[in-house]
């Protein structure tokens, strides 16, 4: 009995949500005891293990590869005020004149890149985790080719992303005139992201903000990945901290096998299908005894910076790297509800 | 003087920043003080260079000149290439025979162009009886590559050769011909790299103590430690005085009092079971080992290492992976249990 296996029939939307949230997550309770004004007493949260959404079934493999292998920066997003998807096109040509405008200003200089861009927004369907998150969309920034026939497609200098995955706590507190989609991903030269960010802003009056991830979920996400069943691993389970010690500073890289990776967790893991904070913080100990049993060294005294298996990477910078896509709308639910925490 | 000579030399002279080239040219000893004077060194880099290019072809600069300067660049900046160590050997029943440099050069040369036919060897003696030797690997109907030439720096009173190497091919025909040039039998190869050469050099020459002996202040421990405190209120004492003084104690112990020679990583190849007593059970009937690559790395390793134990983050004593680093003069580690 296998129970990471999918074999359920088509789950409706709100088990759906039930499935990826057992019980309040961290982020329900801060906001209850907020809003109650008491203290916020932590109770272990739950995450089910991410596994292949029915609705990722439907995408196409070879559109979802896009995102792969590609290094994204994360930033939290507000809600859209007044965006419509029927407007994409509009918003082409209008985000391409202030491109344009912005360039000639001398605000982003690039050596070598010419004026001859395009900017294309599309929907990417199926980029969601219930039916009742808004579709997600992309923006791309490709270079004109100077040559007029239409088949020579522009390089592609910028991509960016949004999109909201279980987003439903957020849905939830909105009106009909915002569209929330809390998640930007961004690749490419940051001179772009900022300008793209400086037009939504003015065009939609909401605000990014660079999506940190701190050790807490940088853990997480490596006890959830690490938990998730892999048909073959095509990467090295592996671990950076950074030391804060003066006058030099020091970086530890611990790489684990996969395979043993999975073993140590296979041991830790006690309730099927979810995970739970113990087990990650077990997890975690088990990799600090064995390399303290070592070197004498106390990771947990340092500053965990960075996250990476065969499933995703993270950095604490809010930069994520996603290699498999079976697991891409896992992944992004994760960064979903760290963004909306951020946003709200 | 041929052009692929004249390229070599305007290429190596452009990599020398400006603040140097007076220094290196002097050290090259090529071109004389008055023609040096005939040139602005005041004008575009460019120019300068086609200028100094122009004054060794007149007077007729060889291939062998040209890799002297390289060599020449090669010290200043030997921080900008990693370096690996060899360590050679004598048979034990095998006499100490007198180190001939001059025998050495020729044979060790020999073998090189009896292997290779188009190879290019050249020599500069250093200070503490060493030698420089610069390889530029040709093949049997190739020219040799000037631009991906092999270093090595060689203490013939030691066992010990230090080599920089683009191209890792030719490191075993390398190894047998610095073996038998300098009358050794066997040549291995030492888990220890590093861009930092002087480093290198302290640790397997066991220096650390001696050359920084000077450094050693005079001060009691324990007024070092306690230093911060001397001006505050003296009603005021610290938790864990006795623990911090212990803590600091061992650390000068294991390191010593002077500057750590520098070591930009460590590396270790773990292949060990897991074993906690804290996590009871965990992994227990598992069989096979945990399989870890851990990687330090620090701009100066061992400085850091020694930080960590007074700053909390580390028990004293360290562990002696970590500790033996100098003394055994290895920073890549193959660790399994007994």
């Amino acid at each position: 009995m296998d129970p990471y296996d999918a074999s359920e029939s088509t789950p409706s939307a709100s088990s759906h949500l039930k499935d990826y949230l057992i019980g309040a997550t961290p982020l329900q309770k801060r906001l209850e005891s907020v809003r109650k004004q008491t203290s916020f007493v932590p109770t272990p949260p739950r995450r089910k293990i991410p596994q292949c959404s029915q609705l990722q079934e439907d995408v196409d493999p070879h559109k979802v590869a896009f995102f792969l292998h590609k290094q994204w920066t994360l930033y939290s997003v507000t809600p859209l005020y007044q965006f419509s998807y029927s407007n994409l096109r509009e918003y082409a040509r209008l985000l391409n004149a202030f491109i344009a405008a912005e360039k000639q200003k001398g605000l982003a200089v690039e050596v070598g890149e010419d004026f001859n861009i395009k900017v294309i927004f599309s929907t990417l369907l199926g980029m969601k985790g219930t039916q009742r998150d808004p579709e997600a969309f992309l923006v791309q920034i490709l270079s004109k080719s100077q040559m007029p026939s239409e088949n020579r497609e522009g390089k592609v200098l910028w991509t960016g992303w949004f999109c909201c995955i279980f987003g439903d706590s957020l849905l939830e507190t909105v009106s009909q005139d915002f569209t929330c989609l809390p998640l930007f991903l961004a690749n490419g030269a940051e001179s772009n992201t900022a300008i793209i960010r400086t037009w939504f802003q003015k065009t939609f009056d909401c605000h990014f903000s660079p999506l940190a991830i701190n050790a807490f979920n940088l853990s997480w996400m490596a006890a959830m990945w690490t938990a998730c069943k892999m048909d073959r691993y095509m990467a090295t389970t592996e671990f950076l901290w950074s030391v804060p010690c003066s006058p030099q500073s020091l970086d530890i890289s611990y790489a684990i096998h996969p395979e043993d990776a999975k073993a140590l967790w296979d041991s830790v893991h006690k309730t099927p299908g979810e995970v739970t904070q113990e087990e990650v913080d077990l997890f975690m100990d088990c990799l600090y005894s064995h390399f303290h049993r070592h070197f004498k060294i106390h990771l947990s005294a340092t500053r965990l910076v960075r996250v990476s298996t065969s499933v995703a990477s993270a950095h604490t910078d809010g930069k994520i790297k996603i290699l498999c896509h079976k697991y891409l709308i896992g992944v992004l639910a994760y960064l979903t509800e760290l963004a909306i925490f951020q946003v709200e | 003087m041929d052009e692929i000579v004249a390229e070599f030399i305007r290429r190596t002279i452009l990599k020398i920043p400006m603040y140097e080239m007076m220094t290196i040219l002097k050290a090259w000893n090529f071109l004389s003080e008055n023609q040096l004077q005939t040139i602005n060194f005041r004008q575009r880099k460019e120019c300068l260079v086609q200028d100094l290019v122009l004054l060794c072809e007149e007077k007729c600069a060889s291939l062998n000149d040209a890799a002297l300067l390289d060599i020449i660049y090669t010290q200043v900046h030997r921080h900008q290439k990693v370096w690996d160590v060899f360590q050679m050997s004598k048979k034990p029943d095998e006499d100490i025979d007198l180190f001939d440099m001059e025998q050495f050069k020729c044979s060790f040369k020999k073998i090189l162009q009896r292997a290779l036919k188009n190879v290019t060897v050249s020599f500069r003696d250093a200070e503490e009886n060493a030698v420089w030797i610069r390889i530029a690997w040709g093949t049997q109907c190739t020219k040799p590559n000037q631009y991906k030439p092999t270093y090595v720096l060689l203490y013939p009173q030691t066992p010990y050769a230090f080599t920089s190497s683009k191209l890792k091919s030719f490191m075993p025909l390398l190894g047998q011909a610095l073996t038998v040039a300098s009358k050794h039998h066997q040549i291995v190869k030492m888990d220890l790299r590093s861009r930092h050469l002087d480093s290198l050099k302290a640790i397997v020459f066991k220096q650390c103590n001696q050359t920084f002996e000077d450094h050693n202040s005079i001060t009691p421990l324990q007024e070092r430690c306690l230093e911060l405190d001397v001006n505050v209120d003296s009603r005021i004492i610290h938790e864990n005085t006795v623990e911090k003084e212990r803590v600091q104690r061992v650390t000068q112990e294991t390191f010593g009092d002077y500057p750590q020679p520098q070591l930009e990583f460590a590396q270790y190849k773990l292949v060990t079971k897991f074993k906690s007593d804290l996590n009871g059970g965990i992994l227990a009937e598992r069989k096979e080992p945990l399989r870890c690559l851990i990687k330090f790395s620090s701009p100066h390793l061992l400085e850091a290492l020694k930080s960590l134990a007074p700053a909390g983050i580390a028990d004293a004593p360290l562990s002696p992976l970590l500790t033996c680093i100098p003394n055994k003069g290895m920073n890549y580690f193959k660790i399994r249990d007994k």
